[in-house]
């Protein structure tokens, strides 16, 4: 299957060069996809594709472009690589601007990262596809306040995609995975006009490794109506835990600062902290690019560079940063990797409930909303909602709030991580519990 | 890959360097001397016949569509060209292409939604597509579509010369101009990146009621971001300018103007003061502060949610929501603005749109299915990211009228608060009404004056109830100039917006300050 996208990939370099191009660094996809959402007892919408598209890069003279196309017919593919290759011409050289070094290349990961199901068709049976939406549904309104329910949306999709990379220095791979996914989303009837939603979803590589529609369906009513009558309370510093699946949005704040390209244009608070303790020795992440059916694994990165494990943080000490070949280059530094795979975290001991406990009195938050992060200082400020606990359990919902703080100190006050690990991201994270957090509220 | 089923719906500035970067198309840029896979004449000349989309393919496609019982089938063609010049390091030393050419074939049966999409342009391929959008249905039927009527409409932004005819010699000189400038206004720049990006994008929409339509939606896009340090601090500025216009839009004044205001964004941060914590009254300078109608009540307004029932404003066209001073529109019909459009992706003619008249709730937005649910003409608003997606009631420029007040009667009137300059990106949650805008910069006002700077910190709000608090509102509206970007359903349209100076009786602020 894949092997025709390779030796289209093949003739991309081979034309690219022929048209004058030193170095062509030339990836083809192809994908299938088909999406089923079901509303209130009947289908909403309904969407398939198949897809395909190249994008080449192409380093002609010492200059650099790169190009995506979906219009794969031979002559306009011809016209767009003559093009792209005569204007290259016209930008200034960039002696950073090179492939990967051929070493690069080797070693690359033989084993199974469980990433294809050979055994799930996309597309196929569409009778069991409506049979789980509806299932997800009914667990969805199954709910002893199922009156409070104003709409459910339940949702199930299956893709397959595959694609090729070739680049002209010696690197030939390809990659293909299936994603399955199932979600709902469930709006209740509060005071007043407020509707709160939850939802609730998961993917997969693996289809027998989703959860079954029940777990998916109750989530998101349970989450919709624990946010009922929700309200801000005093700001103030209090202790805190963010729940498993939201880590990834405050979190980014700290790893976005670790690219090559933020460090080199000085727009980074990381840049002068590579071996030195940035958070609490609590925090050990590594980037695991073949973690079995993580979402996140590769055996080759985007420039083709064989993938391996990487220490980000050990013990709260900065280890590595992600360093594209182009980025390394200008900051005189070896590449790693110019984006990250999978980050894989040393979960800890207790579960969320066990955290509560733990934390006594304090929030639980549940949800983020809007916020952002200054790459260059490392201050942060983002709205929330989530559960106000006390004694370890919750009492009533918050909203309307803001948590703020700065990097370098927020992620110092952690005191425990869960063993909850998230499983549906490529960031693999745990649920965190935090001391002394600022939240503004009232 | 999968976007999530949160509906949160955001917003972002670009430039604003929010987590997930989003620029229009995959980020390509680069250059046709001639050019690219596009050409021929605009308005209704079948420009997608160069591409074998004849009226016959298309009436075919059409039909299949409804073979299985649907009520309605559509075809989108999309040939939409992106070229992105950029310089770092003070060199203009990176370019990218985006060439995307396709159709999405949509079956409508009732409120449900069939919908499939092809690169590949062979009858084959895309009367394969056909058959599975009409799978929406499951009756057999012999509906046929009518003929075509071709129409047409004003054009709200012809260009005299069309971005696939600039050289990108002639780009260079605007990106080496703003580089000079910013580096110009203050000593204390340490790096500048500028970016030049266009697009030309041609649409087609027909479908089985026999309407043919096409446009032609040009974007210029001129992005400067720069970095300044001194003192041991170090902060980033940035500024946009963006239009459906050509290359003429960025006039030396224009280019100056947006470079200097990036630097000044940069080097004013050095003397900031944390952020309040804490509710205050919040008073929204004129333009960019615009986000706030967008998260506040925009979405809220897109009938989508209210006919699913989700939306915190469902059933309450007909009510007060928000003071006798307060009109809100959703327009189309702005002449080059970023959101303006001849036709939205279902092939409706724009149209401007009264959403609160005097504080009155008039209008939702609607696509046709909305439409047709509430037995109402469309608005217009029936948007897309491209052929990949299904048409949604999205915005298009959303923006407040002058109210009675002056700017600086308004500040006069707050004895402690907030005064909020430029925003960078919001998000909101439709069902619950909570709102929220990231503020990049700010100043405090203490006894009626404008005093310290503050930057970086989250405002949070119940969109309700904020409209019910919009005590003051001046006359001197404006519109913001540079690139917004929405995100809605997992797709990103550009956006425009502007407000007057607004007074907010009270907000959460998230600063850090104690």
């Amino acid at each position: 299957m894949t092997k025709d996208l390779i030796k289209q990939a093949e003739n991309i370099v081979r034309q690219a060069e022929k048209l004058g191009a030193q170095g062509v660094h030339a990836m083809i996809h192809r994908s299938r996809e088909s999406t089923l959402e079901w509303r209130d007892g009947k289908l909403d919408r309904l969407r398939e594709s198949t897809s395909m598209g190249l994008t080449v890069s192409l380093h002609v003279d010492g200059r650099y472009s790169s190009n995506s196309t979906s219009d794969l017919r031979p002559p306009a593919v011809e016209r767009f690589l003559e093009e792209t290759v005569a204007m290259t011409k016209v930008l200034a050289e960039d002696p950073h601007r090179v492939l990967p070094h051929p070493s690069r290349y080797e070693n690359r990961y033989q084993g199974d990262m469980k990433i294809f199901d050979p055994s799930a068709p996309v597309g196929l049976d569409p009778d069991q596809r409506k049979t789980l939406v509806k299932s997800i549904e009914e667990a969805a309104r199954s709910s002893q306040h199922a009156d409070k329910i104003i709409s459910v949306t339940c949702e199930c999709s299956d893709s397959d995609s595959e694609s090729a990379l070739v680049v002209s220095n010696g690197m030939q791979g390809t990659s293909r995975s299936t994603h399955f996914v199932i979600g709902a989303q469930t709006s209740v009837k509060d005071k007043g006009d407020r509707k709160p939603e939850g939802y609730s979803y998961a993917v997969t590589h693996m289809k027998d490794r989703l959860p079954s529609a029940d777990v998916i369906g109750s989530d998101a009513t349970r989450r919709a109506l624990s946010d009922m009558g929700a309200k801000p309370i005093k700001s103030g510093r209090y202790a805190c835990i963010i729940e498993n699946r939201l880590i990834r949005r405050i979190l980014g704040g700290l790893f976005y600062p670790l690219s090559g390209g933020m460090i080199q244009q000085k727009r980074s608070f990381m840049a002068d902290k590579l071996g030195k303790q940035v958070t609490s020795p609590l925090l050990s992440i590594i980037d695991d690019p073949h973690q079995p059916e993580g979402l996140g694994s590769r055996t080759f990165d985007d420039e083709g560079m064989s993938t391996q494990k990487m220490p980000i943080l050990e013990n709260g000490v900065l280890k590595n940063f992600y360093l594209n070949t182009y980025y390394a280059s200008k900051l005189e530094m070896e590449p790693t990797t110019g984006s990250e795979s999978n980050l894989s975290f040393a979960a800890g001991n207790r579960n969320l409930e066990k955290l509560l406990q733990k934390m006594d009195t304090g929030i639980l938050v549940t949800g983020f909303s809007g916020g952002n992060s200054n790459s260059a200082t490392g201050d942060f400020s983002i709205g929330i909602s989530g559960q106000w606990v006390e004694n370890g359990r919750i009492k009533h919902p918050v909203s309307e709030m803001n948590l703020a703080g700065n990097h370098l100190a927020f992620w110092n006050q952690v005191v425990e991580l869960g063993n909850d690990i998230y499983p549906y991201s490529s960031w693999l994270t745990p649920s965190i519990r935090l001391e002394n957090v600022q939240f503004s509220g009232k | 890959m999968y976007k999530g089923m949160n509906r949160r719906d955001f917003l972002k500035v670009i430039g604003s360097g929010t987590a997930v970067i989003s620029m229009p198309g995959a980020l390509s840029g680069c250059m046709s001397r001639r050019t690219v896979l596009a050409g021929g004449p605009t308005g209704n000349g079948g420009y997608f016949d160069q591409f074998g989309l004849s009226p016959e393919l298309i009436r075919k496609i059409l039909s299949k569509g409804l073979s299985r019982g649907g009520d309605f089938s559509e075809v989108f063609a999309q040939n939409w060209v992106n070229h992105w010049v950029g310089m770092e390091d003070e060199q203009i030393n990176r370019a990218y292409t985006n060439i995307d050419l396709g159709v999405g074939i949509r079956v409508l049966k009732g409120d449900a939604t069939g919908y499939a999409y092809s690169e590949d342009l062979s009858e084959k391929a895309l009367l394969a597509a056909a058959d599975t959008a009409a799978a929406v249905a499951d009756n057999p039927s012999d509906l046929q579509p009518k003929s075509f009527s071709p129409s047409t409409t004003p054009n709200r932004y012809h260009l005299e010369v069309p971005w696939l005819n600039v050289e990108i010699e002639r780009k260079l000189p605007i990106i080496d101009r703003a580089n000079q400038a910013v580096r110009a206004r203050d000593a204390s720049i340490i790096k500048v990146t500028v970016n030049l990006s266009d697009d030309t994008n041609r649409i087609l929409v027909a479908n089985s009621e026999g309407l043919w339509i096409e446009d032609d939606q040009p974007m210029g896009l001129l992005m400067v971001m720069c970095v300044a340090s001194k003192n041991g601090k170090t902060e980033v500025g940035y500024q946009s300018r963006s239009s459906r216009d050509g290359i003429d839009f960025f006039t030396d004044e224009a280019i100056d103007e947006v470079a200097c205001q990036a630097a000044d964004y940069a080097t004013m941060l050095f003397d900031a003061v944390e952020a309040p914590i804490g509710e205050m009254p919040v008073v929204l300078a004129p333009g960019v502060t615009g986000i706030l109608l967008h998260e506040a009540m925009g979405h809220g307004f897109e009938a989508d949610f209210n006919r699913k029932g989700t939306s915190i404003y469902a059933d309450r066209i007909g009510e007060r929501i928000a003071p006798e001073f307060v009109t809100v529109l959703d327009d189309g019909t702005n002449l080059r603005l970023r959101g303006s459009l001849n036709i939205d992706d279902e092939g409706t003619i724009a149209k401007r749109t009264v959403l609160v008249e005097n504080g009155i709730l008039r209008s939702y937005m609607h696509d046709r299915i909305s439409a047709r649910h509430y037995q109402t003409e469309s608005t217009g608003s029936g948007r897309r990211q491209s052929f990949r997606f299904p048409p949604v009631p999205r915005m298009r420029n959303t923006y407040m009228l002058n109210g009675p007040h002056k700017p600086e009667e308004i500040i006069r009137s707050v004895k402690k608060g907030l005064y909020a300059e430029v925003f960078s990106n919001g998000q909101v949650d439709i069902g619950a009404g909570d709102f929220t805008f990231f503020l990049k910069h700010g100043r405090l006002i203490e006894n009626g004056k404008l005093t310290a700077v503050v930057k970086d910190a989250n405002l949070i709000g119940s969109g309700p109830k904020v409209l019910e608090n919009i005590h003051m509102v001046a006359d001197d509206m404006e519109m913001f100039s540079g690139g917004g970007m929405c995100g809605k359903d997992g797709q990103a349209v550009p956006v425009g917006f502007g407000l007057p100076t607004t007074k907010v009786g009270a907000i959460s602020i998230g600063g850090r300050s104690s």
